[in-house]
């Protein structure tokens, strides 16, 4: 009915076949958490790497797992812990006593979706050597350069920073993060789903069923034809003025970056496509402000005090911007 | 036959060690004699004092200068103080009396001076304070914000939005419709059907009209099922035509135009 006057000027048939099928393989486990599940494959659509933040027990790592799983590419999962060293991750060089010299032996961030769970339970010196693989898709080790392969996406799990054991990340590697999707407690009733489906099933073999539903290759596909959608110049104007406003605000210590702008263009337009849609909307600028935003900012120590959350303070610019119509 | 041997050499070696010590010699103490000597002393000889002794004297002209001068004057002048100084100061010193006795530092040299001055610095802080009380009151009643005051100012982006300024009650939609269709911009004419059907559903009080809700926010607003339908239906094609950036003709025009219609009906 809608589609009478107007046609796609792309095909989203593929793109939409490709999200109903990963929706329907993370259905089979996850019960509820539909905003988190669209926002996760918006991110591996937007070409983004994805923060997932929850209080234990729901299911962040298993969420990331199936989503990695869905996907038929080279999949490797680093254990953040205290005494983590960044060669742990990026890979050492190791003297070969057969050729007599030096080879560089690949850390497990060489792959193409890589899980690092709980994050934020190593240090910043550790931290600090995912800056240049997370922005720039490479490594620098010895003066050797090694290009990561398409596609590369870290999904990261973490708690929340007043739990025990845990650091806050820097500000420097949040801003890689596309989005931060926080992951709440399940409702009654999810519960009592949850309970139903899982009770008798051992949890350790959930993930035997689930099947790659998508290779690496055509998530590159589907990340340019994303990359190609339709952004009107007054939606751009309107990401800017957002993103201008949230260096003035006064609840703000730290605005959102230029990085925060391009994310939400690009996180706007994955979201456009999970809908069916080749252009983009304000609601899709506003559905993704939040999970692109809430991570980048800082709260003044006052208005943390008072235990106002970012996301009241996004919420607040938004409402004060006149939507472009 | 060697084990032998070590024994014999053992034995030779206590039996040295033994005759050795067997040898020492005891050495008597010898007993000093005291003597006792007389020193012969010469006999005191009295000299006399033959230096010239030149007297000084202060200059009675010098100090009754020295005298007149301000910072020679250890007077103190109450009579030259207002009221109010010499309430203050008889507090202060009360005070600093009462502190000491209070504490028996009075009978420590010195402490009073000290006090004094502690006291002297807590005087200006509680002048400092009551100032700045004031002065944040003032802000306070004429609503400036104190902090605000001292951070940069924002910057307003220049956006050069036509649209911003717009109040949907305030224009004349048949007439700017019908420039639009004039002109061929068909593409704004649908944006004007759509701020017009705003307008009516806010006229009809179905929804609230603010410029910063988005078109979901407006439909959902929409109670009634048929009237939330039509109205997405709408929104739909301005969104295609405004944000999808997709381009109409005269006869497509005339459909969208159609609906609106069809809708401004359903509402009235």
């Amino acid at each position: 009915m809608e589609d009478e006057i107007f046609e796609q000027r792309t095909n989203m048939s593929g793109l939409n076949s490709a999200v109903e099928k990963i929706k329907a393989s993370l259905a089979q486990i996850i019960v509820g958490q539909q905003d988190s599940i669209d926002l996760l494959i918006a991110g591996i659509l937007a070409d983004g790497h994805i923060l997932i933040e929850g209080v234990p027990g729901v299911a962040k790592t298993l969420t990331a797992k199936l989503i990695a799983k869905s996907i038929n590419s080279q999949y490797s999962r680093i254990q953040f812990t205290p005494d983590l060293m960044p060669s742990d991750i990026l890979g050492t060089s190791v003297f070969n006593p057969k050729t007599a010299d030096f080879e560089f032996k690949q850390g497990p961030i060489f792959g193409n979706i890589i899980l690092i769970d709980e994050i934020n339970r190593a240090p910043a010196k550790t931290q600090s050597a995912l800056f240049e693989v997370m922005e720039e898709r490479q490594v620098t080790i010895d003066g050797q350069t090694y290009k990561m392969q398409e596609p590369f996406t870290v999904l990261a799990t973490q708690n929340p920073v007043e739990h025990e054991g845990t650091y806050r990340l820097p500000e420097a590697q949040l801003d890689r993060f596309l989005f931060k999707i926080e992951i709440k407690y399940p409702s009654l009733q999810e519960e009592i789903a949850i309970l139903t489906q899982q009770h008798q099933h051992n949890t350790v073999n959930q993930l035997a069923g689930v099947e790659s539903v998508l290779s690496g290759d055509e998530v590159v596909a589907l990340r340019n034809q994303v990359l190609s959608l339709h952004v009107e110049d007054k939606l751009l104007a309107y990401v800017a003025t957002i993103i201008h406003e949230s260096r003035n605000n006064k609840s703000l210590y730290l605005g959102g970056s230029p990085r925060a702008s391009l994310a939400i263009v690009k996180a706007a337009k994955a979201i456009a496509a999970i809908r069916g849609r080749d252009f983009v909307t304000p609601d899709d600028i506003i559905y993704v402000a939040a999970p692109v935003l809430r991570h980048r900012i800082m709260l003044t120590p006052d208005k943390e005090m008072e235990g106002i959350t970012p996301d009241e303070v996004i919420a607040q610019i938004i409402q004060k911007i006149e939507v472009p119509r | 036959m060697l084990r032998c041997l070590y024994l014999f050499f053992f034995i030779a070696a206590i039996n040295c060690g033994i005759c050795f010590a067997a040898k020492t010699v005891i050495v008597k103490p010898v007993v000093a004699k005291h003597v006792t000597v007389k020193p012969k002393t010469p006999p005191a000889v009295l000299k006399a004092d033959s230096s010239f002794i030149n007297k000084r004297g202060f200059n009675k002209a010098d100090l009754q200068a020295y005298g007149k001068q301000p910072g020679f004057s250890y007077k103190e002048r109450n009579d030259a103080r207002s009221w109010w100084t010499r309430f203050w100061r008889w507090f202060w010193h009360g005070l600093v009396a009462w502190f000491l006795g209070l504490f028996h530092f009075d009978k420590f040299k010195g402490a009073a001076s000290y006090l004094a001055l502690f006291f002297k610095l807590v005087q200006y802080l509680i002048i400092l304070v009551g100032v700045a009380a004031l002065v944040f009151l003032i802000l306070k009643i004429m609503g400036i914000d104190m902090f605000y005051i001292f951070r940069r100012k924002p910057q307003v982006a220049d956006l050069a939005y036509d649209e911003q300024l717009e109040n949907i009650h305030e224009i004349n939609f048949d007439t700017e419709i019908e420039k639009a269709v004039a002109s061929h911009n068909y593409r704004l004419a649908v944006r004007l059907l759509y701020l017009k059907s705003l307008k009516q559903l806010s006229d009809a009080a179905l929804i609230a009209w603010q410029p910063e809700k988005t078109n979901t926010a407006y439909i959902n607003e929409l109670t009634d099922v048929q009237q939330r339908s039509s109205f997405k239906r709408l929104t739909h094609q301005f969104e295609y035509v405004w944000y999808g950036g997709f381009l109409i003709d005269a006869e497509v025009f005339g459909r969208i135009n159609g609906m609106f219609q069809d809708f401004k009906t359903a509402i009235v």
